[in-house]
């Protein structure tokens, strides 16, 4: 793909490279509760810790709350989507996460989330959800079919846990990124909450780092043998005159990335042109001075987002020029 | 457009006739001469289509005459005589007009079979799939299993407008059915699991060795089970489910609102133990 070596937006440099995703299985989960006080401290707590499946099994975030109207069982709710790089560790997640974190949550029940009439992500396989936490009803528990779906009530000693047998799961994308380059910690951090913002506004993606934002960007391999990451010392400030992959200029003194998982390419590559969006309002007047990605060369993941094509849909109402 | 076949009966054969053979999607398949000819089992009997029916096709737009796309199959006149009305059936729409003999939907897989009229026994005998109506009322071992078969109904939607004979969804195991008037003796009786719901008032025995499952009812009735006991609170999530679930059926069990809780009882405690009795009203 030919595209200029420079783009810049309201003065704010966009590099001419590409952030590389990757294929992951995900699956979105209903959480509903008495009120949404529970069902969100629900949804807080099976999406923590669940940053990068590096360390953590999965990477999982909250999509959105739901009016109770929105949910199968008329109660406050909130979705999560937790993504996993095979169905056999997403399954396993799931059912650990719930089981510690949702059953253990006064008044919560939780549902499959996928719909698929209307998913666009292509469907993968089904997940287990209360076919394995029925057994902590010790025999008390009663399945139940409602139409297609079948349910599970386990008694708890707030009344009945309710939850789907299983979950749906489809063939998602994860690692979309944006990497920013400011002035100083200020204006990363302004940006990055701009661009986190905006993305948490469109649906089918989350950013699984904390505030959806990460510092500590890494690079495949390391010096140590049984280390698989390490740092990337070409986005490290303090490693400008030392590194020689350095990427920053002197006027750098901030670097930040925002990962992306979505269910879809077209879900990823629409929050990572909001974020830019949203970064590049605040532009170079407020310290943000490029907006770079993280790849492999594109040879590992078949999943390529342009910036300059993403920030093409982005830039409307800013000046912008190609050098 | 959806093709639309239609038998009319115009000279009964004085016996009961096997109508199994009489589904819209193989006659669909069929000319009208092919469909006269197919031959109806009828004990030591037997007689053609031809022999018994007046047969047409027509194409039928979507938006009108028919509500379904696919085949749909119409019988006109339709009287007890006529067993195994959509039996085993997998798809499509089977519209009849009049009452059917026994055995209608019997183990009935999938599609729509609707019954203006009255239905003798075992309707929906072991039926997996599909949605069947009763527009009247149904004989005994609605949803049942046949005598030694361990399952009853195992999936699926019946509704019975009217009311239902003895034995109502014995051993069911799975699927939805729906009784408008009064259910006879021993409702739910050896329930496996599924859900009965009654809007008049069930017989005798009713819930008599309930396994698992759940037995709706509207009224209050005269007396409760002495094997089933209070069976708590704390259900209201479940509670929210089924009802939104039957937004869609008939009244009375479409009006029900999640807001006003049932009276719950637990049993069958002679046996699993693990059913329940929600009283509504």
């Amino acid at each position: 793909m030919s595209e200029p070596a420079t783009l810049q937006i309201n003065g704010t440099t966009i590099d001419a490279t590409f952030a590389e995703a990757f294929p992951m299985k995900a699956t979105r989960l209903v959480i509903t509760a008495h009120t949404l006080t529970w069902a969100m401290n629900a949804a807080i707590s099976l999406t923590g810790f669940a940053t990068s499946v590096i360390g953590c099994g999965c990477e999982a975030g909250i999509e959105r709350t739901l009016a109770a109207a929105e949910t199968p069982d008329g109660r406050p709710g909130v979705t999560v989507l937790l993504f996993a790089v095979s169905s056999k560790e997403l399954a396993k997640q799931i059912e650990r996460r719930v089981g510690q974190c949702v059953l253990t949550c006064p008044t919560t029940a939780v549902y499959g989330g996928i719909d698929p009439e209307t998913s666009r992500a292509p469907l993968s396989d089904r997940a287990s959800l209360g076919s394995g936490l029925r057994f902590f009803g010790d025999g008390w528990q009663i399945s139940k079919m409602l139409g297609d779906t079948r349910y599970w009530r386990v008694p708890v000693m707030d009344g009945e846990f309710v939850c789907a047998e299983t979950a749906l799961t489809v063939k998602a994308v994860g690692g979309g990124n944006l990497i920013l380059l400011a002035r100083d910690i200020d204006a990363a951090l302004a940006a990055a909450e701009a661009a986190v913002a905006a993305m948490r506004r469109l649906p089918n993606v989350v950013m699984p780092f904390p505030g959806g934002v990460v510092r500590s960007g890494s690079k495949v391999g390391s010096k140590y043998r049984g280390a698989s990451a390490s740092t990337n010392d070409a986005f490290c400030p303090t490693l400008t005159g030392l590194s020689a992959r350095s990427e920053l200029s002197a006027e750098v003194g901030c670097v930040l990335e925002i990962v992306i998982d979505g269910l879809t390419d077209a879900d990823v590559g629409a929050a990572m042109s909001a974020g830019i969006g949203a970064a590049v309002g605040l532009g170079r007047a407020a310290g943000l001075l490029r907006i770079s990605a993280g790849n492999y060369g594109g040879k590992l993941g078949p999943y390529h987002f342009h910036l300059h094509s993403l920030a093409a849909g982005a830039s409307a109402g800013f000046d912008g020029s190609h050098a | 457009m959806s093709l639309r076949i239609t038998l009319r009966v115009t000279t009964p054969p004085g016996f009961r006739v096997d109508a199994s053979a009489l589904l819209p999607a193989p006659l669909a398949a069929m000319s009208t001469a092919e469909i006269e000819r197919i031959v109806l089992p009828a004990g030591n009997d037997r007689c053609n289509v031809g022999d018994v029916f007046d047969v047409s096709r027509s194409e039928a737009s979507a938006e009108s005459d028919a509500p379904h796309t696919g085949a749909t199959l119409v019988i006109e006149n339709a009287a007890p005589w006529l067993d195994r009305v959509g039996a085993r059936m997998m798809d499509g729409h089977l519209l009849v007009h009049g009452s059917t003999g026994d055995y209608s939907g019997f183990q009935m897989a999938g599609g729509v079979l609707h019954i203006e009229g009255d239905a003798g026994h075992f309707t929906a005998c072991e039926m997996r799939g599909g949605r069947l109506t009763v527009t009247g009322h149904s004989g005994d071992f609605a949803a049942g299993a046949l005598a030694g078969d361990m399952e009853g109904m195992t999936g699926g939607t019946l509704t019975i407008h009217g009311n239902a004979g003895a034995r109502l969804a014995d051993r069911m195991r799975r699927g939805l059915v729906l009784v408008g008037g009064n259910a006879g003796d021993f409702a739910a009786s050896r329930l496996v699991a599924g859900t009965v719901g009654i809007a008049g008032q069930p017989g005798a025995h009713y819930a008599y060795g309930m396994r698992r499952g759940t037995l709706l009812l509207s009224q209050r009735p005269t007396h409760l089970p002495p094997t089933f006991t209070e069976g708590g609170r704390g259900f209201d999530v479940f509670w929210a489910l089924l009802v939104r679930s039957l937004a869609d059926e008939i009244a009375p069990f479409s009006q029900w609102r999640t807001a006003s809780l049932p009276t719950r009882y637990a049993g069958d405690l002679a046996v699993d133990g693990r059913g329940e009795i929600l009283v509504v009203s």
